[in-house]
């Protein structure tokens, strides 16, 4: 397999935007290399190398598929997803996990990078009891 | 006991108090969580929720990564909700969202009010002693007053914040006029018996590592052990041993793959509604014939409507399940297109991962657009619909036996047309209320897949064993020292989140049993 392949079917995927703040490619925020990793590691492997081989034959070849325009790329991968979704969506999920946990995508969609334990979050306001008010004016509603 | 989650733990706690001579033992397939690891400290936290810590045990099982959940695989294939739980000590307080509403006191008469499902054997007043009971040993926040409820006499911790978005919603509310109120919930908001307040982490559905959220483990196993209670882990209970019409014994498999029977004067299961049945099913409790046992499985379907609000809201800060809720069309009107009612809640938002796991399309420039408008700026007003009983709603043997040793079970499940039409009418007032609150844009999902937590009515209470499984104390029609303490055994389940009427309900069973044993 070619190494800008797995990048190409990356950023199709997750092709970022340039609105401030800039949300990075999927090569860019790291995800075509644990991808390279997950093909190695993982359970489900077979599932995934399945689905790049589908993207390479629907593509002629991964070198077609790497030169192909952004328009022609993303026809490519909807129709793999229309032939084969579950994989696809697999594939997928894979990539979207590697991608909105990354520190710079995070960032750019104006979130933390730390868990949500230990520090947790502020949380405001408190109940305002006055809202509550008309409610409690309509009295007994249970039967 | 077969089963240490909230109703086994609720049981074991109450009898062992009221019956202290008893010997009591409790078999649990799984094991105690490992707060340590749980995913709220790690930066991967996200995609543990869809991994080993997801809510399903069909998702977990298929996970990378071994979860601490010991689950069973459920054929879930003719069903459009799945079932979701957490097996291990604790059950599925592990991962539940502890909003705990109680339900209605009309919710245990629809027969009589409102000619549709059937009255439960006793009434909300009957039972409110033992809802007081485990408000007090879980610790509930809330405010007092709601008018749609009787007065309740536990007393509460603080509400927990509203956050932008309940505070968004009670205006929508308030502008149409309709009932709102701050969520009651099993979470401490100020220190409490040993486990602290909650501090806005949110994903309370990977388990709650401080503890700020009540489950079964830290509420009732404590009380249960320091009573005498034996709790065997890792025992995947088998069987109901009976002779001559009586349960004698369980067998259970250990974890070392060995078969042992533990003898027994009365056997009480709370495995929940599909567990439960199961193992009933699989001791041939019935003696094969064609009754209720299995039949009448009750989710709570539920819908999501969501708006798109352009100022900043809060995202998935706060206790997930939690904020506001509205039971303006909770109890029966007529002139609807639909019998019995709905509850709208207004829960905080998804994890940035989990928003984007759910658009359509789910990748490529459109995905990030949308998601940039979403994120942090939707509102979220889930719709959980009472569920009337049906015969044909089940839980079934697949013939197959299973890694566990038990045969394999699968679930067998259609969505009424009151069900749709009761979801199609909740999700208009959803977005009638998020209009008024000033969202631009709202978003439907007419029917969400994996919220099938609530697993009721497989060992249904009632008078005719045709009808019914147990009696008014839970006990088997078939075999009377068989007894059951789950939601299983409700003839009906309201519109509400189940959580508290179980442990309710496993307590109330507890203080029938223990009467009998003393006199």
């Amino acid at each position: 397999m070619i190494p800008d392949f797995l990048s190409a079917i990356v950023d199709t995927l997750l092709p970022g935007d340039d609105d401030p703040p800039q949300l990075p490619t999927g090569t860019a925020a790291g995800v075509a290399a644990r991808l390279a990793a997950h093909l190695v590691a993982r359970r489900d492997s077979a599932r995934l190398e399945a689905v790049l081989a589908a993207i390479a034959s629907a593509a002629r070849g991964e070198d077609a598929f790497v030169w192909a325009g952004a328009a022609e790329r993303v026809a490519t991968l909807r129709g793999v997803e229309a032939e084969m979704r579950g994989p696809f969506r697999a594939l997928v999920a894979l990539v979207l996990e590697d991608y909105y946990e990354a520190e710079t995508v995070l960032l750019a969609m104006g979130w933390r990078t730390e868990p949500p334990q230990p520090q947790g979050y502020a949380l405001s306001p408190p109940v305002d009891e006055a809202l509550l008010e008309p409610v409690r004016r309509r009295g007994r509603m249970w039967r | 006991m077969v089963g240490a989650g909230l109703g086994g733990s609720a049981f074991c706690a109450r009898l062992s108090e009221r019956a202290p001579h008893l010997r009591i033992v409790c078999l649990e397939r799984g094991d105690w969580v490992d707060r340590a690891a749980m995913p709220a400290y790690r930066r991967d936290w996200q995609r543990a929720a869809l991994g080993a810590w997801a809510t399903s045990p069909n998702v977990r099982l298929a996970a990378e990564e071994a979860s601490q959940s010991s689950d069973y695989p459920i054929d879930d294939s003719a069903s459009p909700i799945k079932p979701l739980m957490w097996n291990g000590v604790g059950g599925s307080t592990i991962n539940w969202a502890a909003h705990v509403p109680r339900l209605h006191p009309s919710d245990f008469k629809t027969r009589t009010l409102d000619g549709v499902g059937d009255d439960w054997p006793f009434s909300y007043f009957d039972l409110e002693p033992y809802y007081d009971l485990n408000d007090t040993a879980m610790g509930v926040a809330g405010l007092a007053g709601d008018p749609a409820y009787p007065p309740k006499r536990s007393p509460r911790m603080p509400p927990l914040p509203l956050g932008r978005m309940g505070q968004t919603a009670a205006r929508g509310f308030n502008e149409l006029g309709w009932h709102w109120w701050p969520s009651e919930a099993a979470i401490n908001t100020v220190d409490r018996d040993g486990r602290r307040a909650c501090n806005n982490g949110g994903p309370c559905l990977i388990g709650c590592p401080i503890s700020a959220k009540a489950s079964a483990d830290v509420v009732y196993w404590p009380a249960a052990l320091k009573s005498g209670v034996t709790l065997r882990t890792r025992c995947v209970a088998q069987q109901v041993i009976t002779r001559g019409g009586r349960a004698v014994a369980v067998a259970y498999r250990d974890q070392s793959g060995v078969t042992h029977e533990q003898p027994a004067s009365f056997v009480v299961l709370a495995c929940n509604g599909i567990g439960t049945a199961r193992l009933l099913l699989a001791s041939n409790v019935g003696d094969g014939r064609e009754g209720a046992l299995g039949r009448y499985l009750m989710f709570h379907p539920v819908a999501y409507a969501r708006g798109m609000f352009r100022e900043e809201l809060d995202g998935p800060r706060g206790p997930v399940g939690t904020s506001i809720y509205s039971h303006e069309f909770y109890e029966q009107r007529a002139g609807r297109p639909f019998t019995r009612g709905f509850q709208l809640q207004i829960t905080r938002e998804n994890a940035l991962l989990l928003q984007a796991m759910r658009l359509e399309p789910a990748w490529g420039a459109a995905a990030h657009h949308q998601l940039r408008e979403e994120f942090r700026h939707s509102l979220p007003v889930l719709v959980m619909a009472e569920d009337l009983p049906d015969a044909r709603n089940r839980v079934v043997l697949t013939g197959a036996i299973a890694d566990d040793g038990m045969p394999g079970v699968r679930v067998e499940y259609t969505l009424s047309e009151n069900s749709r039409a009761l979801l199609d009418f909740a999700l208009d007032r959803a977005e009638e209320m998020l209009r008024a609150a000033g969202a631009h844009r709202v978003t439907r999902v007419p029917l969400a897949p994996m919220t099938g937590w609530h697993l009721l009515g497989t060992a249904r209470m009632g008078d005719d064993p045709t009808t019914s499984v147990t009696d008014s104390r839970g006990r088997c029609h078939a075999v009377p020292n068989v007894l059951v303490a789950d939601g299983s055994v409700f003839p009906t389940g309201g519109a509400v989140n189940p959580g508290i009427t179980i442990a309710a309900v496993a307590m109330k069973i507890a203080d029938d049993l223990a009467r009998e044993v003393i006199e």
